[in-house]
């Protein structure tokens, strides 16, 4: 266990919790965006930020990614702060002025639109989708374009790749700004990212005649799973 | 309503809020669709409880399975105690005494607190326009006291006070439409949810949570006790009622009708009654009768999609 203090309250906490996690258990609130339970968190919103002080030094970090140390004092709601986090939010409310996520979560830290509109992207960067579709899925086909060393700053956009794709919609869920959206309609998968829109026959089940998965993502259970792909004949409804 | 399958209840929140060991029947569709609602409500909450089957099996003394703060109250005074917490944090942060944590109040009720008794005090909190979101769980009885009939009872069905036999054809009247009347309010937010559509009830109470003013999410909860069917058949039979027209799925947004979830045919009512043994004395000319009526007011509720739409489009 160990011991630290959070806003002038000491918390017992287990190793390797991250500060963010720590403070939730404790109650005291910090806002996210790109951070899920389920996911590595990868500290790229900077909503999150929150100040830290060992050894007499103090600083600014995510909290989302900063693991509990013994004795550090951790300050979530100091000017510094709200001053970090202000700037962030107001520079992503320039960038995605309606994205309703971020609108609401702007009202909520008392955050003013800047009079400036850099662009109009639904895409945050937060890399819920592409991490999603590595972690949960196993797919991998969500990446950034040219990443890397290639890579400007003002480009920076997610790809979806058409074959490593297996259209389950996983991204859709985990998109907190609608920038992926996906369809049904008939026997057709419509899925529109930022990238382009992409089209994915479904498979009818042969009892009830409902089209109920996407055929890629049937082929790719049946291979992860070692079952034939007859054993997806039938929806989820039909089965026994 | 979206198709998600497989990989996505990886995503759902791990936090349990309604914790397991509660005394609910094997098969209870209605601890499934609380456990659903408590993943969407987070911790930060204060719930209200009507007396009913929730109250029951999760706060026996010295037990509780609720990890929120959780009061009990009686039958009819569930949306009155709601809103009596929502003015009274009002009031409290406005004076100072307490911070803005910006916590949610939820009233939560079965059919027979939301539609019979507690309906007077409903309407009261929903016409003042507290900001505070209403669950109905719908069994479609009171099951806790030993199955007796409701008005959220469907015509038909056999309960202990509307028994099947010689002289009575189980309940003698219509199952009161709950969503329409809490609509009628012209509240935000209005809207059906099935635990056998699990995102789709999740996404409906987080958005009755989020809108600011009175919010009513009105939901199906299968009882394999009261209903007389097998446990493991409450996803199936939940999911034949919007199959079959039954129990639709939509939502009302500021009078705004939208189908969740149309099915491209419905099927016949007989394939979700022959699974209950409370419609198993139905002759079939009563069975028609009642497939009828299901099917006009399933039109009706499409008529209404369909003049919103228009209004929205033109």
């Amino acid at each position: 266990m160990i011991k630290l203090t959070i806003d002038s309250r000491t918390i017992e906490i287990e190793e390797g919790t991250t500060l963010l996690e720590a403070a939730k258990r404790a109650g005291i609130y910090i806002p996210t965006l790109c951070y899920h339970e389920a996911l590595t968190p990868i500290g790229s919103c900077r909503v999150c930020i929150v100040e830290v002080a060992s050894n007499g030094k103090s600083g600014l970090t995510a909290a989302c990614t900063y693991p509990v140390e013994p004795g550090l004092k951790v300050i979530t709601n100091s000017e510094k702060v709200s001053e970090a986090r202000r700037l962030a939010l107001e520079l992503l409310l320039a960038q995605h002025p309606h994205s309703v996520r971020i609108q609401r979560l702007a009202q909520k830290l008392g955050v003013n639109p800047p009079p400036f509109t850099l662009e109009e992207k639904e895409c945050i960067l937060c890399q819920l989708c592409t991490r999603t579709c590595r972690e949960i899925v196993g797919a991998s086909a969500i990446s950034f374009i040219s990443p890397g060393l290639g890579r400007e700053n003002n480009e920076a956009q997610i790809e979806v790749s058409q074959i490593k794709c297996i259209a389950c919609g996983s991204c859709c869920y985990a998109c907190p700004t609608q920038a992926i959206s996906m369809e049904d309609s008939g026997d057709t998968r419509t899925i529109c990212t930022p990238s382009g829109q992409m089209e994915f026959k479904l498979k009818r089940c042969n009892n009830c005649g409902r089209y109920w998965a996407p055929q890629k993502q049937l082929e790719y259970m049946a291979e992860k799973s070692g079952l034939e792909l007859a054993a997806f004949d039938l929806c989820t409804d039909c089965r026994d | 309503m979206q198709n998600y399958t497989v990989f996505v209840p990886r995503l759902a929140p791990a936090t349990e809020n309604f914790a397991p060991g509660h005394r609910a029947c094997i098969g209870c569709g209605e601890a499934l669709a609380v456990r659903l609602a408590c993943k969407a409500i987070g911790d930060n909450v204060i719930v209200a409880n009507a007396t009913g089957c929730m109250e029951i099996v999760a706060s026996q003394v010295p037990y509780t399975s609720w990890r929120v703060p959780w009061i009990h109250t009686l039958f009819e005074n569930t949306a009155a105690v709601a809103s009596g917490i929502e003015a009274g944090l009002k009031a409290m942060i406005r004076k100072g005494q307490i911070p803005d944590r910006e916590t949610k109040v939820v009233a939560i009720a079965g059919d027979g607190g939301t539609v019979d008794i507690g309906l007077q005090a409903l309407s009261g909190a929903m016409e003042r326009g507290h900001d505070f979101l209403y669950l109905c769980f719908d069994n479609e009885a009171y099951m806790n006291t030993g199955i007796q009939r409701s008005s959220a009872t469907p015509f038909g069905a056999s309960t202990t006070t509307s028994p099947a036999g010689k002289v009575s054809m189980g309940q003698f009247s219509w199952k009161k439409d709950m969503p329409a009347i809490a609509a009628a309010h012209n509240i935000p937010y209005v809207a059906t949810a099935n635990p056998s559509y699990p995102f789709d009830l999740m996404e409906k109470v987080e958005k009755g949570l989020m809108t600011k003013g009175p919010a009513y999410v009105h939901i199906y909860s299968v009882c394999p006790t009261g209903w007389r069917c097998p446990g493991d058949l409450t996803i199936r039979i939940g999911r034949l009622a919007t199959e079959t027209g039954i129990f639709p799925l939509y939502e009302v947004e500021d009078g705004q009708y939208k189908l969740n979830y149309d099915p491209p045919k419905l099927q016949p009512i007989t394939s979700y009654m022959k699974l209950q043994g409370r419609f198993r004395h139905l002759p079939p000319e009563i069975i028609d009768k009642i497939q009828q009526t299901i099917i006009e007011k399933y039109q009706e509720l499409k008529e209404k999609v369909a003049a919103s739409t228009g209004v929205a489009g033109g």
